[in-house]
Order: C-alpha cells, then sequence, then structure tokens
C-alpha cells in the first residue's frame, strides 16, 4: 500500500540544507509533492541557483523517498520559478531563524 | 556520488596558500625587510610574492574553482586541470624565489630562477583563466559577481605579464635596455594591477554573491552594483594605464589621467561598503555568523586603507609611507577578508566531501556543527589588532614593533589553521555528539500550505 502525502512529507524533515542547518520541507524548498501508487514526484528548488549542495541534497531527497516502505521510485523535477526566498519558510522555520513574516514572497 | 560542483582540490589550494603565508609572516618577523624598506629590495620582493602569489593568489584561485560553478551553474571544463595549476604556481613562486635571492647575492645561475619561475606562474595562471573563464563567458546572463571577476582576470593576466617583464629586465642582461622606463616606476602599476584591479575587484565579485548567500540578503544589487563595477575597473585601468605610459612619455594630461582613475577608485570602494552596510542591514537571517562577524573587521580595514591614501596623497607624503599602505591592503583587508571567509568556505566543503552522500540515509552534522565560533572569535580578534599595531608601528617607524605586530598575527594564523583543521578533521562533532543534528520539528507543521 502507498504511503499517504503526509507520511512522505514527514520522512523528508529527515533531509536538511546544510548550510542553513534546518530541515527541507520547513525551509520551503518543496514545491510539491505527488504520491502516485508506488512512486514520489517531486517539485523542489534551492535557495540559490548553483549551490553546491544542490546534487546532495537532489540525492538526499532520492535516498530517503525510497527508503519509506511501499515506495519504489523517485522523481525529481529541480526548479527555479518561482525562485526561493526566505518568505518561503514555514513559521516555525521563520521562528528558528527569527526571520520577520512580511507576507512577501 | 561525488558531485561535479565540488572543486576536488580547493581545500589543497587553502592548505598550500595557508603555508606560504605563514613562511611570508617568518620573512617579515625575521625583521629583513619591513615596510620602510623599498619596494624593490630583493627580500620585500621575496616577502610581497610570497604573499601575493603564494597566499593570495591561490587562496583567490581554490575559491574560485569552488565558487564559479556557483555563480554560473556550469561545472569547471577541468578539475585536473586545477591541480596542475596548483603545481605550476608553486613551483614558480619557488623558483621567483631563487631569483630574487640571487639578486642579493649576484648568483648568474640562480639568477634564471627569475623569468624561468615566472613563466611558470604565468602558466598557471593561464590554466586558471582557462578553467574560470570558459564557465564564466557561457553564463548566460552574466551575474555582477561574473562580470566582477571576469574584470579581475582580465587584470590578472596584464599583472603577470608586467610582472614577466620586470623578472626579464631584472635578470637577462641586455633586457633592460628595452624596458628602462618600465623598470624605474612599473613595479607601482603592476602592484596595483595586481592588488587592485584582481584581488580586490575578484573579492568584491565573490562577497556580492557570498554575503547575501550566507545572510538571505537580496542579491540583487542594482545601480549600487553596477556603480562598483564601472567605476572601479575604469578607475584601476586609468590608473594604471596612465601611469605606464608616463613612464615612457611624461606628460602634464596622464598625470590628471592617474589622479582621476585614482579618485574613481576611492568612489567606487565607498559605494562598495555603503552597499556592503546596506546587504548586512536587509538580511533574513537575525544571526549574523562568525565568518561574516569577522569580515566586518576586513570591510573597515578597505574604508580605513583607502582614507588614509586619500590623507597621504593629499598632503603629499604618500611615496614616503607606500610601504605601509601596502602591507594594510595585503594584511587588513585582502587577508583579513581571506582568512574570515575560510572560517566558512573549509566546513562547507568538507561537509559536502564527508556527509554529503550519508544526507538522507541517516542524522548528518550541519555545516555550523563543524566549527565552534566561541572558540575562534578571539583568533579574528587577535589578527586585525595585531595589523592595526604592526600598521602603526610602520607609520612611527618601530621596527621592532612592526615584527612584534606580525608575529601576533602569525599567531593568530596558526590558531585560525588549527581552527580549519579540526573543521575538515570534523573534530566538534565528534566532540559534542548529542547535540541534535537537525533542529526538531512538530510534525504537520511543516507542510507547506496552498503550494502543493
Amino acid at each position: 500500500m502507498a504511503p499517504s502525502r503526509e507520511a512522505v512529507l514527514d520522512a523528508m524533515h529527515d533531509v536538511i540544507d546544510p548550510e542553513l542547518g534546518y530541515n527541507i520541507v520547513d525551509i520551503g524548498l518543496i514545491y510539491g509533492l505527488e504520491v502516485l501508487d508506488h512512486s514520489i514526484q517531486v517539485t523542489m528548488t534551492m535557495t540559490t541557483p548553483g549551490c553546491p549542495a544542490q546534487d546532495y541534497i537532489m540525492a538526499g531527497v532520492k535516498d530517503r523517498g525510497q527508503r519509506i516502505p511501499g515506495i519504489e521510485n523517485v522523481d525529481i523535477a529541480l526548479v527555479w520559478d518561482p525562485p526561493w526566498s526566505p518568505q518561503k519558510m514555514t513559521p516555525v522555520a521563520k521562528e528558528y531563524f527569527q526571520i520577520a513574516d512580511d507576507g512577501d514572497d | 556520488m561525488i558531485s561535479n560542483r565540488l572543486s576536488r582540490w580547493t581545500l589543497l589550494f587553502f592548505a598550500v596558500a595557508l603555508l606560504n603565508f605563514l613562511v611570508a609572516q617568518g620573512v617579515l618577523i625575521s625583521g629583513l625587510t619591513w615596510p620602510a624598506q623599498s619596494l624593490s629590495a630583493p627580500v620585500t620582493l621575496i616577502a610581497v610574492h610570497l604573499l601575493t602569489i603564494g597566499w593570495l593568489l591561490l587562496l583567490m584561485l581554490g575559491a574560485l574553482f569552488q565558487f564559479i560553478p556557483v555563480i554560473t551553474s556550469r561545472p569547471l571544463p577541468s578539475q585536473t586541470l586545477t591541480l596542475v595549476t596548483l603545481i605550476a604556481i608553486e613551483l614558480g613562486l619557488i623558483g621567483m624565489v631563487c631569483g630574487f635571492l640571487a639578486l642579493n647575492f649576484a648568483n648568474a645561475l640562480l639568477a634564471h630562477c627569475l623569468p624561468v619561475g615566472g613563466a611558470l606562474v604565468i602558466v598557471g595562471v593561464l590554466l586558471a583563466c582557462y578553467d574560470i573563464g570558459v564557465p564564466l563567458l557561457k553564463a548566460r546572463p552574466m551575474s555582477l559577481p561574473a562580470r566582477l571577476v571576469l574584470t579581475g582576470l582580465a587584470f590578472l593576466l596584464l599583472t603577470v605579464t608586467l610582472g614577466l617583464l620586470l623578472a626579464l629586465a631584472l635578470s637577462v642582461s641586455g633586457f633592460a635596455v628595452y624596458v628602462a622606463p618600465l623598470l624605474a616606476q612599473g613595479v607601482a602599476y603592476h602592484a596595483l594591477a595586481g592588488l587592485g584591479g584582481w584581488f580586490t575587484l575578484t573579492a568584491m565579485g565573490v562577497s556580492y554573491k557570498l554575503l547575501p548567500m550566507f545572510t538571505l540578503a537580496p542579491e540583487e544589487r542594482g545601480r549600487a552594483g553596477e556603480a562598483v563595477l564601472q567605476l572601479g575597473a575604469t578607475g584601476f585601468a586609468l590608473a594604471v594605464a596612465a601611469g605606464l605610459i608616463r613612464a615612457w612619455h611624461p606628460a602634464p594630461l596622464l598625470s590628471i589621467l592617474s589622479w582621476l582613475g585614482d579618485a574613481l577608485v576611492a568612489l567606487a570602494i565607498g559605494i562598495y561598503l555603503w552597499d556592503v552596510v546596506r546587504i548586512f542591514r536587509s538580511r533574513k537571517r537575525a544571526v549574523i555568523e562568525l565568518h561574516n562577524k569577522a569580515a566586518v573587521g576586513a570591510f573597515i580595514m578597505l574604508g580605513g586603507t583607502t582614507l588614509l591614501a586619500i590623507v597621504l596623497m593629499s598632503l603629499g607624503v604618500f611615496a614616503a609611507h607606500v610601504g605601509v599602505f601596502v602591507f594594510l591592503v595585503l594584511f587588513g583587508w585582502l587577508s583579513g577578508l581571506g582568512l574570515t571567509q575560510l572560517y566558512k568556505i573549509v566546513p562547507f566543503l568538507t561537509w559536502l566531501g564527508r556527509f554529503g552522500q550519508q544526507l538522507g540515509r541517516g542524522p548528518v552534522p550541519r555545516v555550523q556543527d563543524l566549527v565552534d565560533e566561541a572558540h575562534s572569535y578571539p583568533w579574528f580578534v587577535i589578527y586585525f589588532i595585531a595589523v592595526l599595531l604592526a600598521a602603526l608601528a610602520g607609520f612611527a617607524g618601530s621596527a621592532f614593533v612592526f615584527q612584534a605586530g606580525v608575529g601576533l598575527s602569525a599567531l593568530a594564523t596558526i590558531g585560525l589553521a588549527f581552527e580549519y583543521w579540526r573543521a575538515w578533521r570534523a573534530y566538534y562533532p565528534r566532540l559534542r555528539p548529542s547535540k541534535p543534528p537537525v533542529p526538531p520539528f512538530k510534525p504537520g507543521e511543516g507542510i507547506i500550505h496552498g503550494q502543493h
């Protein structure tokens, strides 16, 4: 049986952006996530184009996804539009980084 | 999988560069040379080239080999060439040092080491320009940091060309006749092209990417960034070109152009520093990490040294204190910025190399966990105080206090090098294994509403 979308998102909290030192879900790097049968389709971005950790973060998402029971395949689409900004963080991450929520993406 | 975004030899560049920096500091501590001595004195040339080629050039190239894929989103054409670059430049530097020693002892055989060493350095620089220049030229659109680095590379080529001409004039009999004016005044413009056009413009380019990236500030620098590039590039080009032509054909107009070039450079530096303050003020990340906090010391040194040059030129005594000015540019601004940025780059590269492949497979430390900021902070304070002390001693004419100041800066460099080594060895995560590798999260709060 395929896992729920929420279960997959919770699992993705194990993958961090090493420089910011926080999980990629709360930072707002995951723009979209769909669970289809035994595969996951992730649409994500990086904090900056050309990020040196890009390949490792994407490999981390793939590895973590494939470790979820019932998941065999993880497809990742890396996008730069819309560009990431700190306003994409969740309230819990904004609080951790002491970022004011100005509502501007 | 090893990412092609990870520069394989950058950490080796840094290690060799730091070693050269310590050797250069050793030469200054020995008292064989100091800022009051002529820039053309053989031991001064040894110290200056250990600093500019051995330390700053290798540091900058090592950083650029990692940095260029970040600003262009393109890999380097060849990782192997970067290692060849390192070997060529280091061997060339050793040859140059032998050549400078020959000037002291009038040894004809050793004298040939200077142009041979210089040629090897040029080979290394050309290889580096290929590796760095190709992705830069292919990048579209070309960002402000990319254009600043590209302009810096053009000045690097000019610097090494002038350097080779000077080396030939000093060591090959008969050649000096053709470039006699260059021998008399060229050293100053060789230094200006290198310290200003190459190092300073490139450092500005690198900082324009890294500062916003690590402080979460807007990267777009608008008209201020454009002004820094255009005024800086034009200013350095004008000052160097007018100065060189004046060496052959003295004319009042050239003096005015040279002065105009200096003024444009000062304006560019002023706008750059104002823009750096804007970046810090507009940052989203409340806590400033130590590498950026300490970099403020280097920015103050850049501003202070520029103001000092303006005052000395206004008083007509710049030539008498040019040694102290060069010392402040080398130690305060460029080395200060280099040491502070290494404090971020070394742990970052270490993390990528050691822990990157474990991501998603189990707990990993954060980049911040590889350093202990409270432990390292005093070394940066000591370093900048030491540089200030040595500079003041240079002005006051106290060679002993100058040596003591450089000695203190060497101590701080060793302390920081030890911290870089600890980061590379992942010493602190082993020391504090109980620290949670990732900040705890509350399941459910991490879902990004309305984006799926």
